[in-house]
């Protein structure tokens, strides 16, 4: 790796292009697997231009925090993602913060999402908000357990020497506290990014949606940057998640390539995204008052893998 | 048989995954709620303890082990998870009985069962942690089986819960012993099962005819 500066620009073009792309392949996947064309999968590129292009229709009793929020949602999600090492075990950022810092920032950008649906004052938007808070509530606690189980065994909260310290095990997985934690680490997967037993991407039409209740009133430029936000989030959750217990590939130390490490990351990437998709196509949606029973079980679990890390160590 | 160099280290690994699995799976029976999908869960967790048992067999090349393995696998793998699913098709029970604590509640107490299977099981263990982890869960896995007993109170449930609990006891008396119970011992047990359970499913059909329903709090009205 050469100057840090050049280490930012490269994630940063990196998860810009890599993070909708990623969402956009999940729902191309998605469709093959129910017997549906599907769209492209650049078809998001042109999505993304199109709503940039287009005007904005605002509600007249907005207020300032309906225009703030898209532009936090997108700041905060991609600050985020320079938190997380994806490339070297280095991350971009790593010296502002570690896990707790990017936990913190998703928490900030999903308090201005919810602000932001509330802000308009219509009925859809309200109900997502208060459905995306009820839900973040029990999902939060789950996510930072299993995040401090790893943060203990490598003895940090840095999310760079966490990562080191899974670098330098051969196999993470095989590790029953490992296991756990990542048992829980991908059921806030699916809740964090709306994903199907928890909510559902593909619709604006259902009474049970949670993220595009919050984001019915956006259009044009706004709901261009808060459609990328949702998708980096996205991309950043799935990377930790794959560079927490998949560290293979990942470009350690110094005579490592920069190429060959993205190249490994993109194909576990993408090998994530086919068991979510997979998980999405043979489940169906919890009914919205089963969920907190699945992600209070995603936090037993989470809470069963910190207890053992003091059994074991 | 010839002796395999075995590395201690990678076997008590693979232990330690597969008590860990028992345990994720005992936690999923309290949280599903129909009786045919726990009836396969506990099919699923007895073939788990199957493969805890060959692990210590093949390491300690232990042959009567091999003997309780085969056992384990024809009789609580096969013939009762078949036996308790005729069972349910027959009497065609298509209640769902509430539990009585909900499945948050539930799991949060069943995380702190393990939690007191562990520190428990500590004085026991000593400076293994293997024993530690696997006794631990053992201990958790009798406790969960009792709670599973109060909690669903349904006549078939509660043999589930009864099996959960005796396989809670097996995991205790491998990791323990390493050896498990004398065979006598295990064949005694075995049997005693398997008859308490073919009574119980009699029972079960009986109480069934009875009272339209295998609601056990109803037989509180036979009290005169």
């Amino acid at each position: 790796m050469t100057s840090p500066l050049l280490d930012i620009a490269l994630q940063i073009a990196m998860t810009l292009v890599m993070a909708p792309l990623m969402s956009s392949i999940i729902r191309n996947w998605k469709a093959k697997l129910q017997n549906r064309r599907g769209s492209p999968p650049w078809q998001v590129y042109l999505d993304i231009a199109k709503f940039l292009r287009k005007d904005m229709v605002i509600s007249e009793h907005a207020s300032w925090v309906f225009a703030s929020a898209p532009y936090v949602v997108f700041l905060t999600s991609l600050v985020a993602a320079l938190m997380v090492p994806m490339i070297g075990v280095e991350a971009p950022l790593g010296m502002f913060g570690g896990a707790l810092a990017f936990i913190g920032l998703l928490a900030l950008g999903r308090f201005f999402l919810a602000l932001g649906g509330l802000d308009p004052g219509s009925a859809f938007g309200g109900m997502g908000s208060s459905r995306e808070m009820t839900l973040s509530s029990v999902a939060e606690p789950a996510l930072m357990l299993s995040i401090f189980t790893l943060a203990i065994a490598a003895g940090s909260t840095s999310l760079s020497v966490m990562v080191h310290h899974a670098a330098s095990q051969d196999w993470p997985l095989l590790n029953s506290v490992n296991l756990l934690a990542f048992a829980a680490l991908f059921i806030v997967l699916l809740a964090e990014t709306g994903r199907v037993p928890i909510d559902n991407p593909a619709t604006h039409l259902e009474l049970t949606m949670i993220h595009e209740a919050m984001i019915i009133e956006y259009s044009g430029r706004y709901l261009a940057l808060l459609e990328l936000g949702a998708s980096i989030k996205q991309f950043a959750l799935m990377s930790l998640v794959i560079n927490l217990f998949f560290p293979h590939g990942l470009a350690v130390g110094e005579g490592s390539s920069v190429p060959l490490a993205v190249g490994a990351l993109l194909v576990k990437l993408l090998f994530l995204a086919g068991v979510i998709v997979l998980v999405e196509t043979v489940n169906a949606k919890l009914r919205l008052f089963r969920v907190p029973n699945l992600l209070a079980g995603a936090f037993v679990l989470a809470a069963l893998a910190l207890l053992s890390t003091f059994i074991f160590q | 048989m010839t002796p395999m160099p075995v590395d201690p280290d990678f076997s008590s690994r693979i232990i330690m995954l597969l008590t860990t699995f028992v345990l994720v799976v005992q936690l999923m029976m309290v949280t599903q709620r129909t009786l045919v999908g726990n009836i396969h869960l506990f099919a699923v967790q007895s073939l788990l303890l199957c493969g805890v048992a060959g692990t210590i067999a093949w390491v300690h090349q232990a042959t009567h082990v091999y003997f309780v393995l085969a056992l384990m696998l024809v009789g609580k793998v096969i013939a009762l998870p078949l036996f308790l699913i005729k069972l349910v098709r027959r009497i065609k029970i298509n209640e769902e009985l509430k539990p009585m604590f909900n499945s948050p509640v539930g799991m949060l107490l069943c995380g702190g069962f393990a939690l007191l299977g562990h520190v428990v099981a500590r004085p026991f263990a000593g400076r293994s942690p293997l024993i530690n982890s696997t006794f631990g869960i053992a201990i958790a896995l009798v406790l969960m089986g009792l709670f599973l007993m109060i909690n669903r109170r349904t006549a078939i449930n509660q043999v589930l819960a009864l099996l959960c609990a005796e396989n809670g006891l097996f995991l205790a008396a491998i990791s323990l012993t390493t050896f498990g119970m004398p065979l006598v011992v295990e064949l005694g047990i075995f049997f005693d099962l398997f008859v308490a359970v073919m009574v119980l499913g009699i029972l079960v059909f009986r109480i069934r005819e009875t009272f339209a329903s295998i609601d056990v709090e109803r037989l509180n009205q036979l009290k005169g």
